[in-house]
């Protein structure tokens, strides 16, 4: 729930998200939007620094903010499959959000699917490349997912990750 | 005396022997009427449109997707399964809807659109909601072999014009008579003698329910006598209401092949795709003329029997003062209107995939007859969109290289990457034909496509690079004592030392084999199972060239892990599943599981781009829009027998096979046939381009793409950019700023370089 509250907290504002990114210049896509983002929030910064100033910040439109919404109070209210069924809508409407992979995997961790989660987690931060806000709740996902398996170690790691990150 | 007292025993025999043979009936008939009455096939259900503000959808298209849903189009919003267009904004009173996670009520939706997006929802009460959607349209049903389909009504769904003109036309006493009509047998007689044949028959509603539940068509006179038994004995037993509800659902009302369509709830959808409550007066009027014979009045094959009929019917209807006078005059100008072909089990490549998903957890007889609801992944747009361009550029290509015996044949599967979802699947030409599944049941050589799993395990190894040097030169490997495999290029040619990204991009099978043995063909068998073969492949040399016999549906499995960032996301049809009384029964979640470095992965996809842009791919650019960027690859196997073509988008991935059932050649390649193919999908579909941020471990650099040497604008015509580990440093091209300058300091580092590319090379 920490994990989802902090993937929400980032969220409600943007324009919608299905329009395809049309490349800058060299036909590749988001170069320069990339450029900066893998100097500056390197997964090895060192914690009590600032965190790095984000590059760019993935935001859930306004439909997805309303399913997540919708999955919170049908996981609250004991229903993990629906709550997984719902944040899939909204996958289907922006597959490539990672705040909404770290919420799936949120109600995976919630159910126990661990595994899962940590996958899903995973996804995210594949996603979330230079975002750093994303990028902290994804590690703090994959922390709570090695934490339940008994994988302290690993589990500590992960969360110095995210603190790293900036995350609280 | 004697005589008399046999008599009398004799006739209270008989009577007690036709006693218990009424009571037998009476059993059997109210056994079949109470108990379980009709076994209901599972219902299978596309995905549903979800609309949201920003959906690239215009109102032209919004009106499209509300047709294919058989709303129709209304000055007035009076019931729902209407809609009313003025210029950008639609307002659509919404059907109920049943969905996998919800039972929505009916209610009315304005979506406002601007510049071919949707820009505004409201509901009912004009205020702006956040997103909504369109019923799930029924694509058909999993009935047994030569079984039954229906679609049960209750009494409330059912328009009340349906059960009057029944009546009007089949039985006019039937809210009066014990369930049979004596008067009706002779004024069918009467008839029959007078026009030499049947035209109106002298059984009730009743009678012929007994008939269809219980009898062979065979006419005796026993039988007749048994049935009118029977009849009488379910007059006795149950209301009129139910009567009539029961025939309403039980009837048969045509064939579409093995399936039998019974009950005018099914029938409607099967002649009109759309809900019975829903039909017009003519529209209920053919329905009842069919009554009389599904096959001799089938208002598709026998299109003129069938609206002489219905006309009858209005005219019945008029004359018994069921309808106004006008108003069937009004019908009776309409045309028929049932559509092209039928609503439902037109997606047989599809089902098929369904019901294999759905037979892993439920029994045959689960699946045939307890009414489950299953709500797949399937997206009729993009399904149509699909059997369209497959069947278009089949005929082309058939043009082209005209052969004889039976015509090219092709396959296509697409899948949403990211979740797995597998939207459409096309087993072959007139994919409505349900005939051999090519898409899951043609295992073909998949040649080259094989490839971008040879890169990614040399990548994964940290030996290789998209800019590494590997050797485009002969091949000989000695498989057996006195036999030697020498594979060529394509073009019979060698091309030398080429950059990994060039060696994939055009397909060099040269470099491919020498890469793929220095990796190991272990390693390369392994990474292909990671992603979701379900054996690990032969090692054999010729896997390295797609010695590899996969389903096209196999191959989509494949590069949907490439696709989805080196996730294995098992690809999905079916959503979930719920039982006739809407409990949710079975889930099928998103299930992704990391099977691959996700840099190399990242290196892969990006010369996968390159495939596109310089490649095999590269005709695809004269077709996909501006700015749209795509990864994909092509695959042909040894004479020209299988033609590929597999790639993705940022939203969709496809597959292509295209080829002969008997295996003859094609003559076509991957690039020359199945990409056509492929291309033109991927530009209907839209959807987003692909669009991975780069992994923070990699970073760009610029080659020159022919040689692989480090290069930059002005030194180079051909420049690729290609992202690498940080630290990888090609030899700089001659010429380029920077390079040997002779006498100069750099030199030692330069020597480094040239025996770190000579090192290269030899590997």
């Amino acid at each position: 729930m920490l994990v989802a509250g902090f993937a929400v907290g980032c969220s409600m504002v943007s324009p919608p998200y299905q329009q395809p990114s049309t490349p800058a210049g060299d036909g590749r896509p988001e170069a320069a939007a990339r450029a900066p983002s893998s100097a500056s929030s390197s997964g090895s910064a060192q914690p009590g620094q600032p965190p790095p100033q984000p590059a760019r910040e993935y935001k859930l439109g306004p439909a997805s903010a309303a399913l997540v919404s919708q999955a919170h109070t049908q996981a609250a209210a004991g229903n993990p499959d629906l709550a997984a069924a719902t944040i899939e809508r909204a996958l289907r409407i922006e597959p490539a959000n990672p705040l909404l992979w770290i919420e799936l995997g949120a109600v995976h961790q919630g159910a126990g699917h661990y595994a899962q989660a940590d996958s899903m987690a995973h996804k995210a931060l594949q996603l979330a490349a230079g975002d750093p806000r994303a990028e902290a709740s994804a590690w703090l996902l994959v922390a709570e997912s090695l934490r339940a398996r008994g994988r302290t170690a690993e589990a500590s790691e992960a969360d110095a990750r995210a603190h790293a990150l900036g995350a609280r | 005396m004697k005589l008399r007292r046999l008599i009398i025993a004799s006739l209270l025999l008989f009577l007690g022997a036709a006693a218990l043979y009424v009571l037998r009936l009476d059993l059997l008939v109210t056994r079949q009427f109470e108990g379980r009455r009709w076994t209901l096939p599972a219902q299978v259900y596309a995905a549903p449109l979800e609309l949201y503000a920003g959906l690239p959808l215009s109102s032209a298209d919004l009106e499209r997707e509300l047709r294919r849903l058989k709303y129709r189009r209304a000055d007035q919003l009076a019931r729902p399964g209407t809609y009313r267009r003025s210029g950008d904004v639609i307002e659509v009173s919404l059907r109920a809807a049943r969905f996998a996670d919800e039972l929505r009520a009916a209610q009315l939706l304005t979506i406002d659109t601007d510049h071919d997006a949707i820009s505004r929802l409201r509901d009912g009460t004009g205020h702006e909601v956040p997103l909504a959607r369109f019923e799930p349209m029924l694509i058909g049903s999993i009935f047994p072999i030569h079984g039954e389909d229906r679609i049960i009504v209750t009494p409330a769904e059912v328009p009340p014009l349906l059960p009057a003109a029944l009546k009007a036309v089949e039985d006019r006493n039937f809210d009066t008579h014990h369930g049979i009509d004596p008067l009706a047998i002779l004024r069918a007689l009467w008839v029959d003698a007078r026009a030499g044949q049947i035209e109106q028959g002298g059984s009730t509603l009743t009678q012929q329910l007994v008939k269809s539940y219980f009898l062979t068509p065979r006419r005796t006179a026993a039988r007749k006598v048994r049935e009118a038994i029977m009849a009488l004995l379910l007059e006795a037993h149950f209301s009129k209401t139910d009567l009539m509800n029961a025939y309403i659902n039980e009837i048969h009302l045509g064939q579409d092949g093995d399936r039998a369509i019974h009950g005018f709830g099914l029938a409607s959808e099967f002649y009109f795709g759309k809900p019975l409550a829903e039909l017009d007066l003519s529209e209920i009027a053919t329905l009842v003329a069919v009554v009389r014979g599904p096959s001799y009045y089938d208002p598709r094959r026998h299109a003129d029997r069938a609206l002489k009929r219905r006309d009858l019917v209005l005219k019945l209807m008029a004359d018994q003062g069921i309808v106004p006078a006008a108003d069937a005059r009004h019908a009776q100008a309409q045309p028929l209107n049932v559509t092209a072909r039928a609503a439902g089990a037109y997606f047989p490549a599809y089902l098929d995939l369904v019901r294999r998903t759905l037979r892993r957890d439920y029994r045959e007889q689960d699946l045939t007859e307890t009414g489950l609801k299953v709500f797949t992944n399937l997206d009729p747009r993009v399904q149509s969109m699909a059997e369209r361009t497959l069947d278009r550029e089949l005929a082309r290509l058939d043009r082209v290289h005209k052969q004889r015996g039976a015509p090219l044949q092709g396959a296509v599967v697409v899948t949403a990457p990211q979740s797995g979802d597998v939207i459409a699947v096309v087993g072959g030409r007139d994919a409505g034909f349900d005939g051999f599944d090519r898409a899951l049941d043609a295992r073909r050589p998949i040649g080259s496509l094989v490839k971008p799993f040879i890169y990614l395990a040399a990548l994964e190894t940290g030996r290789y690079n998209a800019a590494t040097i590997i050797d485009d030169a002969p091949v000989s490997i000695r498989l057996a004592p006195n036999k030697l495999w020498q594979p060529e290029n394509f073009t019979h040619q060698t091309y030398g030392p080429v950059p990994l990204v060039r060696a994939l991009a055009e397909s060099l099978n040269l470099a491919t084999v020498n890469l793929g043995m220095g990796v190991g063909l272990d390693t390369v068998a392994r990474s292909l199972k990671r992603f979701g073969l379900e054996e690990e492949p032969t090692r054999n040399p010729a896997l390295l060239l797609g010695a590899l016999d996969l389903t096209p549906l196999d191959v989509a499995q494949l590069y949907t892990g490439l696709a989805n960032g080196g996730f294995r996301t098992t690809l999905r049809a079916v959503r979930a599943v719920i039982s006739s009384d809407d409990k949710p029964l079975k889930a099928f979640p998103v299930d992704v599981q990391p099977v691959a470095q996700s840099d190399a992965v990242y290196e892969v996809d990006r010369m996968l781009q390159e495939v596109m842009e310089r490649g095999t791919g590269r005709p695809a650019r004269a077709v996909l829009p501006q700015g749209f960027t795509v990864a994909g690859k092509s695959g042909t196997s040894s004479d020209l027998r299988d033609s590929w073509f597999a790639g993705f988008s940022g939203s969709d991935l496809a597959v292509v096979w295209i080829g002969y059932d008997d295996d003859r050649v094609t003559g076509f390649t991957g690039t020359s046939g199945a990409l056509d193919i492929w291309s033109h999908l991927m530009a209907s579909i839209g959807g987003t381009a692909w669009s991975t941020p780069l992994p923070e471990s990699l970073q760009e650099i610029t080659i020159d793409y022919p040689t692989g040497l480090k290069a930059q604008t002005g030194c180079s015509d051909d420049l690729v950019s290609v992202p690498v580990p940080p630290g990888t440093d090609p030899v700089l091209k001659p010429g380029c700023p920077g390079a040997a300058v002779p006498g100069v300091g750099t030199a030692q580092s330069l020597l480094d370089r040239a025996g770190k590319w000579l090192h290269d090379l030899t590997h």
